[in-house]
């Protein structure tokens, strides 16, 4: 009953997060979207402009939040979740995230990374095209030797301005994490992020 | 009164986004929330907004009347036919 309520980029999101829960055991989650549903936002925007009621349900499910709330709710899983957004860096900020769960003692930690293209007026701020998209994963402390590392690093002066790569941030990382390449470095603004597989 | 319970029905449908569910599926006697449909409080809400907008009918703040208004689609016909402005 309650995946009537969720929109496109829910129910993609959704769908990884229930392809990656599979039967594993309850793990706290972080739900990371560098958007969100934009779209649901411009819409309640527009009916308050309109001085029109705006609808309970669209609502309720306006928050960052929402889809971490509804795959715990639907679950009956009251395990921790939190949701992520940080621009251009919301997978490092991710990943960071599920790193302090793991020092805190969690054992995994379930990422779930999703967006879509931005709705108009937005649109005209993103960088590069957009395709609604969502992965998951699940992450463990590694055994020595075997993982991926990642850093982040003060870039000093003025940094050659990175040239937007071909792939939405999120999914080049993704295809770092995927692929066989041992490196991917990340620019962003004064901070450089660097991911290294480690052999 | 018949033709209104089938028409909110549809509202209902319409409004809540029920998959799947034709409106000759649902009970006009049958309770919409928790039971029956199982529907919740997010739903009422949805549905008072849309009851108002559709047929001018406000709910009242008092949550027993309102209980007795939303218990099922006959009750909810009969509310509107009594307080309609549309």
């Amino acid at each position: 009953m309650m995946r009537r309520r969720v929109d496109r980029l829910g129910r993609i999101a959704l769908q990884a997060a229930y392809t990656c829960q599979r039967d594993a055991p309850p793990c706290p989650g972080v739900f990371a979207s560098r958007y969100g549903e934009m779209g649901r936002s411009v819409e309640l925007l527009e009916t308050l402009a309109r001085a029109e009621p705006l609808s309970p349900t669209s609502f309720s499910l306006s928050v960052h939040n929402a889809m971490g709330a509804l795959f715990s709710i639907a679950r009956g899983d009251t395990t921790a979740y939190s949701a992520v957004a940080a621009g251009a860096e919301t997978v490092e900020a991710a990943f960071v995230e599920a790193c302090g769960l793991l020092a805190d003692g969690a054992p995994e930690v379930q990422l779930v990374v999703y967006d879509e293209p931005l709705p108009r007026p937005f649109d005209s701020f993103t960088e590069r095209r957009m395709v609604p998209h969502a992965w998951a994963c699940r992450v463990r402390a590694a055994q020595a030797g075997s993982g991926v590392t990642l850093t982040c690093h003060g870039v000093d002066g003025d940094a050659p301005r990175a040239e937007p790569g071909d792939l939405e941030d999120d999914l080049a990382v993704l295809r770092f994490l995927v692929g066989g390449a041992a490196a991917y470095d990340h620019a962003v603004g004064s901070r450089l992020w660097r991911w290294r597989r480690d052999v | 009164m018949q033709a209104l319970e089938q028409e909110i029905k549809k509202l209902v449908i319409e409004t809540l986004n029920l998959e799947d569910i034709t409106p000759d599926d649902i009970d006009p006697a049958a309770p919409l929330f928790v039971e029956g449909l199982g529907l919740d409080s997010i739903d009422a809400l949805e549905l008072g907004l849309a009851l108002q907008k559709t047929y001018g009918v406000a709910m009242k703040s008092d949550s027993q009347e309102n209980r007795r208004h939303f218990a099922s689609v006959r009750a909810l016909a009969d509310f509107v036919s009594a307080h309609r402005k549309a």
